[in-house]
């Protein structure tokens, strides 16, 4: 009967600490690698800091800036703003973080959209099927071939 | 400042008002899908000369589109795309403006009767006192090819001096050289066309991504193609344009010529040379006399691998592994830009490029080509073709050539002997002109010398006594400080003409919109000013822009230039049409100087490539042997300074200054250092620094970057406060007299 006892009151134990370490993992995670890792709650509005989008971001969202640095828009010193318009609202376009396609994309891709449209028919949006941000450039051809600079050690 | 009513409305439209009551300027704001029409032009900017479509709602521009049909296929790039705010800017000018008590004085506005008649007066006098030789016209790349059309007829016809020219000497000139002696005839061979069929690409002297970024969307989606298609980058800074490159090749500052002869030595020596090629179609020649192929190959003993190392610190083997890739590739297209025009050696640099396509015969194919970049959205269309240059006449003519003159003179219905026989003052001896007092009255036309001329402190003096008169569009321009006569200008589509970029296109802006304010297209003004400073009104008897573009297409007809089938009503139909085009059915061409291709070759010539700007139809494979910049660096000022562009700001920034996106991507400008550089100076991320050169110091803060190679700081020259080309020299290529912007020697230290 002790041993019993004995046998439950440590698998009780264990189960708490297991259970304790699961939760302890995914508050960590949680802490760790938050969704959006707010450092200032809102865009800044002075001109200095409304310029860097990137040096925010890069901390703020940083999946998102990483996706933008390989995309073709990234490589192409595409910017945020021009897409996005400044988050005061007082650039030469209206700020959006979600940018509508009939409003911004058509400014250059107006020839492509028209394809997809006659392909397939009136659709919804661009980014169902290309996903913002995520366009790389190199894809495949890139693989096998890196730049490298004489200057490197 | 007091407002009729008629002009506070007016102002109101223009937003001037809307800024009075909600504080901070806000920029007019663009909605694509507002637009009712749309209007067809051609970007604004830089020389790639962009396709665009202008959406127009109750007479207000509100959107901007990229043409489809135009080379750039829709596609802008941020600048391009946020143009909408430049119109509605508060900087704009919107009246005709004198200082009447000389240049101590203040601008005051004036009625337009009143400011061109005070700009006709002193012209009228300086010509009776001192001679044509004392008046001048400085012009632009970026005025329309009407304008440069009307300016250079009303100068070397109507008025008699030859002193004409304008920024492109400061950007173009070496590469109009280049090509002139290579080939014959100026402007390039090839298209953007060959982009899409070359697998290798040279870069050199150009930070193609930041310059001409829809071009450098080309390359990179040629690039993506395949990967067998390569791209070497050739470039003291490690730009963006070098994230494409398979290679990046770093090299001494201004020791190119020495890399691109050790290029030439290794596609002979490794026989990757073109014998039947150049054998047919190339003569070798040391400056003007011939010397044989025997002579070529032992002159380029002196640039071997090992001793371009020495002289320009690219590994030997880089060397030989690039002229590979360039030889051995089905197709290479060389692209340049400033980077090998700004130099004390520019023309000589052009040609070694030139050399490395003959010799190999990667030349006259779709997709082997060398292609210049043109910084200037009429730079080729407007100056080179119109020949609005000191040495030039319109079609590839030249001044000091009795044959061409009398051409001119017959087409141009003048008396014999009306143009002078003596070229004009290139840029340099026109401002140096100015501080000696020989010239005495100027009209700058779209451009802001006063910030871009080299060694400005030197330079801009002559502006302080000379008569200045100025059309410009916007307040910020630094040469206002200097003007006499201001004449506000008619903005970009507020105005119908035609640019021609750098591929031979000359494609159509449409008036979108009115004028702001007061604003009067400048053929007007040119037109009018000529009339009341003398010349005979039936030289310029133009109705409008249109007429002038049909006397030019005509006179076209009779050079190497015929574009008389690129009528107006084709470029209001056709998104851009390349020259020659002798017809009206003729398409455009793609690859001159071969048959069936280029229009200008005869049918029946009996080889493929026909160089008819030659005597003996033959290209030059020129011997010019290396020669360092002019002020390289030494023990006393050791680092190299080079100037440049930034994506968000187009020359002076005054301009993208008013665009918010733009201005607050880079507020103003700063110098690049190496981390190696800067741990031996202690200069952190940030800090203020020094520049200082010969010339002037001036301080800046500081970005600590692996950019620059070690032993070369940057900085751009957009800003309109630190007007960073007051550290530079302006001495000018021999041939082509094309300052070196590119590198002087310069201090560098903390502030």
């Amino acid at each position: 009967m002790a041993t019993v006892k004995k046998t439950l009151f440590i698998g009780m134990i264990l189960i708490i600490l297991i259970a304790a370490a699961v939760v302890g993992f995914f508050v960590y995670l949680d802490k760790a690698f938050p969704k959006v890792r707010c450092e200032a709650a809102k865009h800044p509005t002075t001109p200095e800091a409304i310029s860097d989008c990137v040096a925010c971001h890069a901390k703020v969202t940083p999946m998102l800036v990483q996706d933008w640095k390989d995309s073709k828009h990234g490589a192409l010193l595409v910017k945020c703003v021009v897409c996005h318009g400044e988050p005061d609202g007082k650039g030469s376009i209206p700020f959006a973080a979600k940018p509508g396609a009939k409003e911004i994309c058509a400014r250059c891709h107006e020839p492509a959209m028209n394809r997809m449209v006659e392909k397939l028919g009136e659709l919804k949006d661009c980014e169902t099927c290309h996903p913002r941000h995520q366009n790389s450039l190199h894809r495949s051809a890139f693989e096998a071939t890196t730049a490298a600079s004489n200057t490197e050690p | 400042m007091t407002f009729s009513r008629r002009e506070f409305l007016k102002g109101t439209a223009a937003g001037i008002a809307l800024s009075v009551l909600a504080g901070p300027a806000m920029a007019a704001q663009q909605n694509n899908s507002e637009a009712e029409k749309w209007v067809k032009g051609v970007c604004r900017y830089c020389g790639t000369g962009c396709g665009i479509l202008v959406g127009v709602k109750g007479g207000k521009a509100v959107a901007v589109k990229g043409d489809p049909n135009n080379h750039n296929q829709g596609l802008l790039c941020l600048k391009g795309a946020m143009l909408i705010p430049v119109i509605y800017a508060t900087d704009r000018l919107l009246k005709p403006m004198i200082r009447k008590g000389g240049k101590a004085d203040k601008l005051t506005e004036v009625s337009w009767d009143e400011a061109l008649d005070f700009a006709a007066a002193r012209f009228k006098k300086v010509l009776a006192e001192n001679g044509p030789g004392a008046i001048a016209y400085y012009g632009s790349g970026q005025a329309l090819t009407e304008e440069s059309y009307v300016a250079n007829k009303i100068w070397k016809g109507g008025l008699k001096s030859n002193n004409v020219d304008g920024n492109p000497r400061l950007c173009m000139a070496s590469a109009v050289a280049g090509y002139t002696t290579t080939f014959g005839k100026d402007e390039p061979l090839g298209t953007y066309g060959d982009i899409d069929a070359a697998s290798c690409f040279f870069i050199i002297g150009s930070n193609t991504s930041e310059a001409h970024p829809v071009l450098f969307q080309r390359i990179a989606k040629r690039k993506e193609s395949s990967s067998k298609v390569k791209v070497i980058v050739v470039d003291p800074r490690r730009t963006n344009t070098s994230r494409i490159a398979d290679v990046h090749v770093t090299f001494k500052p201004g020791t190119d010529l020495a890399l691109l002869n050790g290029m030439a030595h290794v596609i002979i020596k490794e026989e990757l040379d073109n014998a039947r090629f150049y054998g047919k179609y190339c003569n070798f020649m040391k400056g003007n006399d011939a010397v044989t192929f025997d002579e070529y190959k032992k002159f380029l003993e002196d640039y071997t691998p090992e001793k371009v190392e020495a002289i320009t610190g690219v590994p030997a083997a880089t060397t030989v592994k690039i002229a590979k890739m360039f030889a051995e590739s089905p197709g290479t297209i060389s692209l340049w830009c400033m980077g090998i025009n700004q130099r004390f050696k520019g023309v000589w640099a052009n040609n070694l490029l030139h050399n490395l396509h003959l010799l190999t015969g990667q030349i006259g194919r779709p997709g082997a080509t060398p292609l210049s970049l043109t910084g200037q959205p009429n730079a080729c269309g407007g100056v080179r073709d119109v020949g609005a240059l000191a040495h030039l006449l319109p079609g590839g003519r030249v001044v000091e050539n009795d044959a061409h003159r009398k051409e001119m003179e017959e087409l141009w219905q003048l008396p014999p002997g009306t143009i002078a026989p003596k070229m004009g003052r290139h840029t340099i001896a026109l401002y140096e002109g100015m501080i000696s007092r020989d010239v005495k009255a100027v009209f700058i036309h779209c451009t802001n010398p006063a910030h871009t001329l080299p060694n400005l402190n030197k330079l801009t003096k002559g502006l302080e006594t000379a008569f200045v008169a100025i059309t410009e569009c916007f307040k910020t321009a630094e040469t206002l400080k200097y003007a006499d006569v201001v004449f506000p200008d008619a903005f970009w589509c507020e105005k119908e003409g035609v640019y021609g970029c750098t591929e031979r296109r000359y494609s159509l802006i449409e008036q979108a919109i009115k004028p702001s304010g007061e604003a009067r297209p400048a053929v007007d003004i040119l037109m009018e000013f000529g009339k009341r400073v003398g010349v005979d009104p039936k030289l310029i008897p133009y109705k409008n822009s249109a007429d002038i573009w049909d006397e030019w297409r005509q006179i076209s007809a009779k050079s190497v230039y015929n574009f008389s089938g690129i009528t107006r009503a084709r470029l209001k139909k056709e998104s851009g049409i390349k020259w020659p085009c002798p017809t009206e059915q003729h398409p455009g061409t793609n690859l001159r100087y071969v048959r069936d291709e280029d229009p200008m070759v005869p049918k029946d010539h009996p080889d493929k490539m026909f160089f008819y700007g030659k005597p003996d139809g033959k290209a030059v494979i020129f011997l010019r042997p290396y020669e360092p910049p002019f002020e390289p660096a030494d023990a006393e000022y050791p680092f190299v300074l080079t100037t440049g562009r930034v994506i968000d700001h187009w020359h002076t920034a005054t301009m993208t200054g008013t665009v918010p996106e733009l201005k607050k991507a880079y507020p103003g400008a700063y110098v690049e250092v190496n981390p190696e550089d800067a741990k031996k100076l202690h200069i952190a991320n940030g800090d203020m620094v020094v520049l200082e050169t010969r010339r002037d110091k001036m301080t800046f803060p500081a970005r600590v970057t692996d950019t620059c190679m070690p032993g070369l700081v940057f900085t751009p020259f957009f800003d309109q406060k630190l007007l960073v080309n007051k550290l530079f020299h302006d001495a000018a290529d021999p041939i082509s007299k094309e300052p070196e912007y590119k590198i002087c020697a310069t201090k560098v230290y903390k502030a």
